[in-house]
């Protein structure tokens, strides 16, 4: 007889942490920084307990966390590391090592604000900061989509050689307690099957790999990277479909749309914000504005071609970014809005505001009303 | 979609009050979601947490703004639980040794403490008053007794459970609401 999914109550932290667990990784390298720290203390006690079959590699801070997830995925491992804020900010270096070698490793990055001064809550600046490190990007609004995601990821991560980013917020997601739907161990098994690396470092076959390149290979390297990742829009709307197909759970593929069909006004925002922007969504019609939302979840590759498909004619999209572009007015996610549709879609007028800063709560009508004062402007 | 803010002081067990709460939707047949605010933890500041219940999707992931219930867990932080918002219909659950009231709104209360001692749930911090406290909100919001005291088995079944299923039950029978 088939095994039943099972119905939880769990944080989006554990959830995580589950998803890794059924994702068969073999090595966890970790340093702890809250509010990821949940995480890795559920990976750690799932390997003492011999509940998850990984090596979990106890690191002295995130640049070491993610040199280990290099090298391990280097020698032919499923690798997941995570981390928050100032700790993805000191992976910097490294992380451009694991895309530029082709590495597909799997992160989670609880977002949080950056130090200077400190804050433990979430904005979006530290995973926006890392946009041109050559990583693929999700951003999840609910715990169950972080699950989801994160098998997702490995899948995308494995077919074409580029490390993946799961990004989801600190403490709305990471510390809230919601229900969650795991699927037989034996459906995620046949969505994932094992990783199996075309070249990997084996000492019974010595090799090595990443040396110096002249210019002409060092950029026939970089253009590769740079297509493959625009290739991968592709694959992720396959994952999400057979993960649909296996699962029955769909929480979008490259972008998750509602009441988007007749919107005259389309909120745009990413992550648990955008879950919330629904209920501001269902205020603004009973207020007899006609409006909808549009949330990317890949945020790189940015995914300019389904977004231009899907807006509606003369929308007015407001972007609600929490994040800042700094050295221009506005957010980040509102330059490659703009980007995208120059040229493409000149019927569209795109409004923008930096929100939820450090932490700010965001209840639905406050952006609600926020969205209402930018319809006058 | 119920929307209830738990007001407390750091070390009461306000985050194990919300996740039993939120399990207690789930088991009832419906979408609960417990929503702490962690600030910088201490034990003696005041905190909050947020929780949520509804029989579709929840989506919500602020803190409750103007929620329906507020759950006071110490008297002195009334006055500073209705300041930080309630619905204008919205019903006040205080722990208390005797009836208060708060103006304008529905008020329930029960005595806590009394109910954790008697039951011998005492830590070294004091009573465990989160315990009886479930137990009265689940009332206030009529889920099932039955619900209620399986939500406390599953989270510590056997022998260990047996002095919360007591305390619990206590306060959801004596649990009263205030008409001054």
């Amino acid at each position: 007889m088939k095994a039943a999914a099972q119905v939880i109550m769990d944080t989006g932290a554990h959830a995580a942490a589950l998803a890794v667990k059924s994702a068969r990784v073999d090595v966890v390298p970790g340093y702890p920084i809250t509010p990821q720290t949940a995480i890795m203390e559920a990976l750690a006690a799932m390997v003492e307990n011999g509940e998850l079959h990984a090596r979990f590699i106890p690191v002295e801070g995130e640049h070491s966390a993610m040199a280990a997830a290099v090298a391990a995925s280097a020698a032919g491992a499923r690798v997941f590391t995570a981390t928050s804020a100032n700790g993805l900010l000191y992976m910097h270096e490294v992380l451009h090592m694991a895309s530029g070698g082709r590495l597909p490793v799997v992160m989670c990055n609880v977002n949080r604000g950056i130090f200077a001064p400190w804050t433990l809550w979430a904005d979006h600046q530290d995973s926006f900061a890392q946009r041109d490190t050559g990583w693929i990007q999700y951003h999840c609004s609910s715990n169950q989509e972080v699950f989801n995601t994160i098998l997702q990821a490995f899948r995308v991560a494995e077919q074409i050689n580029i490390p993946i980013m799961v990004n989801f917020d600190g403490f709305a997601i990471s510390h809230c307690l919601m229900p969650l739907t795991l699927p037989p161990q034996e459906d995620i098994d046949r969505f994932l099957p094992p990783f199996e690396p075309e070249w990997r470092l084996d000492p019974a076959h010595p090799s090595s790999f990443s040396n110096v390149t002249m210019a002409a290979e060092y950029a026939t390297f970089r253009q590769m990277l740079a297509d493959d990742i625009l290739a991968a829009i592709p694959l992720v709307k396959q994952a999400a479909r057979e993960y649909q197909e296996i699962t029955g759970m769909w929480d979008g593929d490259t972008i998750d749309t509602y009441r988007l069909e007749d919107a005259e006004v389309v909120a745009l925002a990413v992550n648990s914000m955008a879950a919330e922007l629904r209920l501001s969504v269902d205020i603004l019609r009973q207020q007899g504005i006609k409006a909808g939302l549009l949330r990317p979840r890949l945020v790189v590759p940015f995914p300019s071609e389904d977004i231009i498909q899907v807006l509606p004619r003369n929308a007015q999209v407001m972007v609600l970014d929490r994040n800042y572009n700094y050295g221009h007015p506005g957010g980040i996610l509102a330059q490659e809005l703009k980007g995208a549709l120059f040229g493409r879609r000149n019927d569209i007028t795109v409004k923008n505001r930096v929100m939820g800063i450090g932490g700010i709560d965001l209840p639905r009508r406050l952006m609600a009303d926020e969205i209402r004062a930018m319809m006058e402007e | 979609m119920l929307e209830l803010r738990i007001n407390g002081f750091g070390g009461q067990g306000s985050v194990t009050l919300a996740h039993l709460l939120a399990q207690a939707a789930l088991e009832n047949g419906e979408q609960g979601q417990a929503l702490p605010f962690f600030g910088v933890e201490r034990r003696g500041a005041p905190v909050r947490a947020a929780v949520r219940m509804s029989p579709t999707n929840i989506y919500a992931h602020s803190q409750c703004e103007l929620p329906d219930y507020v759950v006071v867990m110490s008297e002195k932080l009334t006055e500073a639980a209705i300041s930080e918002g309630i619905h204008e219909t919205g019903t006040v659950i205080i722990n208390a040794p005797q009836a208060v009231a708060v103006k304008k709104h529905p008020t329930w209360q029960v005595d806590a403490e009394a109910i954790a001692r008697e039951a011998g749930l005492i830590s070294a911090d004091g009573p465990f008053i989160n315990i009886p406290l479930f137990g009265a909100v689940c009332r206030v919001l009529n889920i099932p007794q039955h619900i209620m005291e399986q939500t406390i088995v599953n989270k510590w079944p056997g022998h260990n459970g047996e002095r919360n299923l007591g305390a619990a039950s206590k306060a959801y029978k004596s649990v009263i609401q205030i008409n001054l």
